[in-house]
């Protein structure tokens, strides 16, 4: 039994499945970086190799289910804790009974995925609706403005919602930063890439210029918010229940607050 | 701002704010929308924001009693110009601020007037600034069909308001408004929906049945009698290349009325809901508790509490009617005009109907599954799914989301009853009830206070009300 240590990347957990298979069994796989060896086993930094990875991911498609393997990459998307040994003891599950896995709900094995698969939906979610861009003067001088958003999800869910915004403002370049992972998507056209971004490589440093009417803007939607609320109604723990106080840093109707 | 401000103000009382219900990949220049909605925040009251909710004017010529903006009422008064709001949801839209536009107005000089500024904005929304959000838009009774039909054709969602949920309350506090005036609309728009064939109707409720075909066209009495009269087509005709599928309101219809001015009981509301539902197949009723902004000899005192619980308790039953299966005349079949305060009405129902449990959910049906109380369509679905596989064990139900404090007292497992010694009614109740004191409490833990006259003007002063 070896503790496998892996890079954080997808590829690099897959991999770690392989050697459960062909090297040692895992007692667990963990991230390099944060990984606290313990007395019981012994661990290995497992190096990604891609050819390896690409046969298990084949191998969860075709053996267990496409449906599955995106329920194993969400899972991997999240910020919690332990998440590799709960995909691993997944994966080992899935291989041996097959695609109705999708169905077992009641298994402990199953239920946690899913716990944590739930939870990276629900940011998911979460981000298209809290996503607060601001319209920024773009490089060139009478070219198309740039809407530039600022998120620190708990999940890594930048990926998933690029397609929505990619989409929705086709004619807009767009960038939404995650700061806490110091990547962002950059999406333009339809287009959208993940890429890293700090913010340093811009070339004032300090980030962009917002426009002329930018803060007018902010300002009417602020008034609005306040305005919209029946006073007689005043329930701020409903109010909290759907809009964490986690997230109100980046909006920008209740930042000022 | 101030206009923002003053035409929030008196849109706020409008109850719908979902953007559901059209699903519409990107085009145009900006703009999709998406089959669940989405909501973008939420105000200091816990109503969702997803769409921008203004009038267009509040300048109005009516005197409905309840209103804000009733022409007597001394508020501000605004309006917009139809460019200034398109470009204003433009830009909110592009921040992620909302999902669109809810467009409704208070009557100017006349229904016809009002609609063909509200359909100026829509238009340059659209075609101007090829906007393709969702557009929710509020249709003033007695508009002429040409121009309904035309708002129809930009809009995603259309809605008419009842307004009162009786034709005596009606006729009582909105003098100026005729049921027939407020039907007239109504049915257009389902017999359009029909044309283009995307009819869906509410939640569940007519599942598997086909609604677009010319049975439910609705006639000159108002009910489905699958003759489609001149009067009714003759405005169709007018647009005849936008008939494709899709090309009206998307969303479908809904309408809003108040609960708590007149003195209905919970009883003929819902059958009001019911009757909506069933002629017109509109997707939902908005309820909303009525909240003194007026004074008015005919309507509550100033001080009275909204009725926030009584609202709560019938949206659950409006919930029970389109995804549950379930009947008005079900509902208080046993009893009562009232729904339970305390217990929500699929608990009071399984109490009155105890005959029918315990249900053993190995073997039951879909339908008898979603009738348990504490199990809903994910968790009806996923017992469904497992069965196939496996017994469900009570273990398990738990783990598929089922509400077990509630649903134990009705289920068997396996054969295996877990609820108290005793299956009686009273029994169940008291321990739901002592379970529940503790949950709703918190519910409304800002529970409304009787308070006095100049306090109450001074929170409404401070919210700009007046």
């Amino acid at each position: 039994m070896t503790d496998y240590l892996y890079d954080g990347t997808f590829e690099g957990l897959l991999t770690c499945v392989y050697h459960h298979y062909y090297t040692d069994k895992a007692s667990g796989i963990y991230p390099k970086e944060s990984y606290q060896p313990s007395l019981l086993n012994g661990y290995m930094e497992v190096e990604t190799e891609q050819d390896k990875s690409d046969r298990v991911y084949e191998a969860i498609a075709y053996k267990i289910s496409d449906y599955s393997l995106r329920l194993i990459y969400r899972a991997y998307l999240s910020g919690i804790d332990g998440k590799e040994n709960v995909i691993l003891r997944y994966i080992l599950l899935g291989f041996r009974i097959g695609p109705s896995i999708g169905s077992m709900h009641s298994l402990p094995e199953v239920k946690a995925l899913e716990d944590i698969v739930r939870k990276v939906g629900n940011e998911r979610e979460r981000m298209l609706q809290f996503v607060r861009f601001e319209v920024m003067e773009g490089p060139i001088a009478g070219g198309p403005q740039i809407l530039y958003a600022k998120i620190e999800p708990e999940h890594d869910v930048i990926a998933l919602v690029a397609h929505h915004f990619s989409e929705r403002f086709k004619h807009d370049p767009v960038i939404i930063h995650d700061i806490g992972r110091a990547k962002a998507i950059v999406a333009f056209e339809g287009d959208w890439y993940v890429t890293d971004f700090d913010g340093t490589h811009l070339p004032d440093g300090s980030g962009f210029i917002m426009s002329e009417d930018e803060l007018s803007y902010q300002n009417l939607w602020r008034t609005y918010f306040d305005h919209i609320a029946i006073k007689e109604r005043i329930n701020p723990r409903c109010q909290k229940n759907h809009m964490p106080v986690r997230y109100w840093k980046h909006l920008t109707e209740v930042n000022g607050i | 701002m101030q206009k923002l401000q003053i035409l929030a103000d008196s849109a706020k009382y409008d109850v719908s704010c979902s953007s559901s219900g059209a699903s519409r990949a990107a085009g145009g220049r900006m703009g999709s929308t998406h089959t669940s909605g989405i909501c973008h925040s939420w105000g200091a009251d816990g109503r969702c924001i997803s769409l921008l909710k203004v009038l267009l004017t509040n300048k109005c010529v009516y005197n409905c009693e309840y209103c804000v903006n009733r022409r007597t009422n001394d508020v501000p008064r605004e309006s917009f110009e139809p460019d200034e709001l398109a470009r204003l949801t433009v830009e909110f839209y592009r921040r992620n601020y909302i999902e669109g536009l809810f467009l409704s107005s208070a009557v100017e000089v006349s229904p016809d007037y009002t609609a063909e500024r509200i359909l100026q904005c829509l238009e340059l929304l659209r075609y101007k600034y090829g906007f393709m959000g969702y557009i929710h838009a509020k249709v003033i009774p007695g508009v002429s069909q040409e121009l309904l039909h035309r708002i129809g054709l930009v809009a995603d969602r259309l809605s008419v308001n009842v307004e009162m949920p009786s034709r005596e309350s009606l006729a009582a506090f909105a003098p100026q408004k005729k049921v027939e005036q407020i039907f007239a609309p109504m049915k257009q728009i389902t017999n359009t929906l029909i044309e283009t064939r995307s009819l869906k109707g509410p939640g569940t409720m007519f599942k598997g049945q086909r609604l677009n075909d010319a049975s439910n066209y609705l006639g000159p009495a108002g009910l489905a009698d699958g003759a489609a009269e001149d009067s009714v087509t003759s405005a169709l005709s007018l647009a005849k290349g936008a008939r494709r599928k899709g090309s009206f309101a998307a969303a479908g219809q809904t309408t809003q009325m108040i609960i708590g001015a007149g003195n209905e009981s919970d009883a003929s509301i819902l059958a009001t809901s019911e009757n909506l539902y069933r002629t017109f197949k509109m997707k939902r009723v908005y309820y909303s508790a009525y909240i003194p902004v007026v004074d008015s000899p005919i309507l509550p005192d100033k001080s009275t509490a909204p009725p926030l619980r009584r609202e709560h308790r019938i949206y659950q039953a409006d919930w029970l009617l389109r995804f549950y299966g379930f009947t008005v005349s079900e509902l208080f079949k046993s009893g009562g005009e009232n729904l339970d305060p305390d217990l929500d009405p699929k608990v009071t129902w399984a109490l009155r109907n105890l005959d029918e449990f315990p249900i053993e959910v190995n073997t039951a049906s879909y339908e008898q599954l979603m009738r348990i109380p504490g199990i809903g369509h994910l968790s009806a679905k996923r017992i469904m799914r497992q069965r196939r596989f496996a017994a469900v064990r009570f273990d398990d139900l738990k783990k598929m989301g089922v509400v077990i404090k509630r649903a134990k007292y009705f289920v068997l497992c396996c054969g295996r009853y877990y609820g108290d010694r005793s299956f009686a009614p009273e029994t169940i109740k008291n321990s739901l009830l002592q379970m529940e004191s503790g949950l709703q409490l918190s519910m409304f833990d800002n529970d409304w206070k009787r308070i006095e006259e100049g306090e109450r003007r001074e929170k409404l002063a401070a919210a700009g009300v007046i």
